[in-house]
């Protein structure tokens, strides 16, 4: 049983192994059949990589996730918790009305914002990004928090109610302390959701803004097939998500269906 | 009402006013932008067609007559049902596989995420170094083996399916995640009875845990469903939708009409009604999961 696991485990990692390790090899071993398993390693085409565009492409990722992440949070958290706590009958079409923006397709709203953008000067600005972003993070904040501060008892902030507290200071003294671990696993979810998008910076970006996977994609267009530097790219793309990824593991359930499955 | 509960109701709408605010903004205005865009022939390269009104349901009607479009949907359906299909039997399959309790299976339940971790564009990425005859693995083992195999993904045999395998391969770990998550709250005590009463390895898993996650089966297809709908990196990457239409889905066609051919208008059109079924299917899950439905 355990050793027919470890086998499938390989056999379904082996595609994005390949790419791992071929990030690390010349043209010509990317090209040699059958392939060496102890290959001279190369550094090339991270440097390559590095000194390119690529590099601005990349923190231009860096600042609108860690940016749409921020602000999602901000105005998100207070209302997960009031929606937590106040029982009122719009609830049920507050939550669809999040699930509907969480699940619309993007081109749903990539046409509108295009059309907007052209008016406002938006188009390949990181402004732009942020604000278009928000419209699937600050759902997830909202999404992800509330069944979280259901968990909570009530108990907590009426006993600050009674000790004088302000509703305020009974969210921000006892109720956001509380909510480190669940607002961690949310603000990196955010992030990953942020800087794994394609379709938004590939429409509203062209050159300034333009993100690292749409970067990398042009590698394929105009480089001629660039296979180490694409692996390369690709790589440094999902370095940060492996790692983040492997953080908040236990809630990648709750963040993807919403609380309908406790994982 | 007493003056606490007042002041109580004024905290929240306070809480709740700035995120409500924002997402009219960001969500239902671009919608709204959408909808009545769709009523306009609008084009990008013709910019006096932008508010013309004069022929609102031209675009729909369009639709209707549309060959390529009927047969984007057409392409959807095939899309849709295979992944959902694979990824419920693959996750299921998984799911039972691991679900034992020991420190190498936990360990592997994380490896087996990174597909559905990575980014899209990766998972893009990985499949057209797989699908490339000249560097590919996969070709080359092929070709040690004497068998001659064409490129799959310009190969209009296999084209839809090498997508499907993708994809398939991308999302197989959400399904398992989320049975795994209803398997561990199998009650053990079933399980005993049914052993008691000489129940058979089979027939517990036919008989008692199928029954049981059936629900969260429902829900992670639905979920799947509608993100199947949005399919885009692996179709842009590995096909662009050929060759000719055979990978051109609703999203992708829908997609070209606007920032290919500039034909905003019937784009608009094309994605109402994609929004409209996104809609409706996000409906079906929550009365299927009860959000909302809470008791106090």
């Amino acid at each position: 049983m355990q050793a027919l696991a470890v086998v499938l485990a390989i056999l379904a990692l082996s595609p994005f192994l390949w790419l791992l390790v071929m990030s690390f090899k010349t043209n010509a071993e990317i090209f040699r059949w059958p392939p060496r398993l102890f290959f001279p390693p190369t550094l090339d085409n991270y440097a390559a990589l590095w000194t390119s565009e690529f590099r601005t492409s990349f923190a231009n990722s860096l600042v609108v996730s860690v940016a749409s992440t921020a602000v999602s949070l901000v105005i998100g958290v207070p209302a997960a918790y009031a929606l937590s706590r106040w029982t009122t009958r719009a609830g049920a079409s507050i939550t669809l009305w999040i699930l509907a923006s969480r699940m619309a397709p993007p081109i749903a709203f990539t046409i509108p914002y295009f059309l907007a953008y052209r008016y406002l000067e938006l188009l390949d600005t990181l402004t732009g990004l942020v604000l278009i972003y928000l419209t699937f993070n600050l759902s997830l904040v909202i999404w992800m928090m509330r069944p979280f501060y259901d968990q909570l008892p009530r108990s907590l902030e009426e006993a600050a109610w009674i000790d004088g507290a302000t509703m305020w200071q009974g969210f921000t003294r006892i109720i956001l302390p509380l909510s480190g671990p669940g607002l961690a696993a949310t603000a990196i979810l955010c992030f990953l959701f942020a800087w794994n998008d394609f379709f938004f910076a590939l429409i509203l970006t062209r050159t300034d803004a333009m993100t690292a996977p749409v970067a990398v994609v042009n590698f394929m267009n105009y480089e001629g097939w660039e296979w180490g530097r694409i692996a390369a790219g690709g790589t440094m793309i999902m370095l940060p998500v492996l790692v983040f990824s492997f953080i908040v593991r236990r809630y990648l359930v709750s963040g993807l269906t919403g609380g309908a499955i406790k994982g | 009402m007493t003056k606490a509960i007042k002041a109580q109701h004024r905290f929240f709408v306070f809480c709740v006013a700035p995120s409500l605010a924002v997402l009219a903004v960001i969500t239902l205005l671009p919608s709204l932008y959408l909808l009545v865009t769709s009523f306009t022939p609008l084009n990008l390269t013709r910019p006096e067609t932008a508010w013309d009104f004069s022929e609102p349901l031209v675009s729909y009607s369009a639709l209707l007559s549309d060959d390529r479009l009927g047969n984007s949907i057409w392409v959807q359906i095939k899309l849709s049902f295979w992944t959902v299909a694979l990824q419920l039997s693959i996750g299921v399959a998984l799911a039972l596989l691991l679900n034992v309790k020991s420190r190498l299976l936990e360990a592997l339940r994380t490896v087996f995420l990174i597909p559905m971790v990575l980014p899209p564009i990766v998972v893009a990425i990985i499949w057209k170094v797989i699908y490339t005859p000249d560097i590919s693995p996969m070709h080359g083992i092929f070709r040690s083996l004497g068998l001659s195999v064409p490129a799959l993904i310009t190969d209009p045999d296999w084209a839809l399916t090498s997508i499907i395998i993708a994809d398939t391969w991308e999302w197989f770990p959400f399904t398992m995640l989320m049975v795994l998550a209803a398997l561990q709250m199998l009650p053990q005590e079933l399980l005993d009875a049914a052993k008691v009463d000489g129940a058979s390895p089979w027939q517990l898993t036919r008989h008692v845990t199928l029954p049981f996650i059936q629900g969260v089966l429902l829900v992670a297809g639905l979920f799947r469903l509608i993100d199947s709908i949005k399919a885009f990196p692996l179709i842009y990457i590995l096909t662009d939708g050929g060759p000719g239409n055979l990978t051109e889905v609703t999203n992708y066609y829908s997609f070209l009409q606007a920032f290919n051919f500039s034909y905003l208008g019937f784009s608009s059109a094309i994605t109402v009604v994609l929004l409209a079924a996104t809609i409706a299917l996000s409906w079906v899950i929550i009365r299927a999961v009860g959000w909302g439905v809470r008791v106090d």
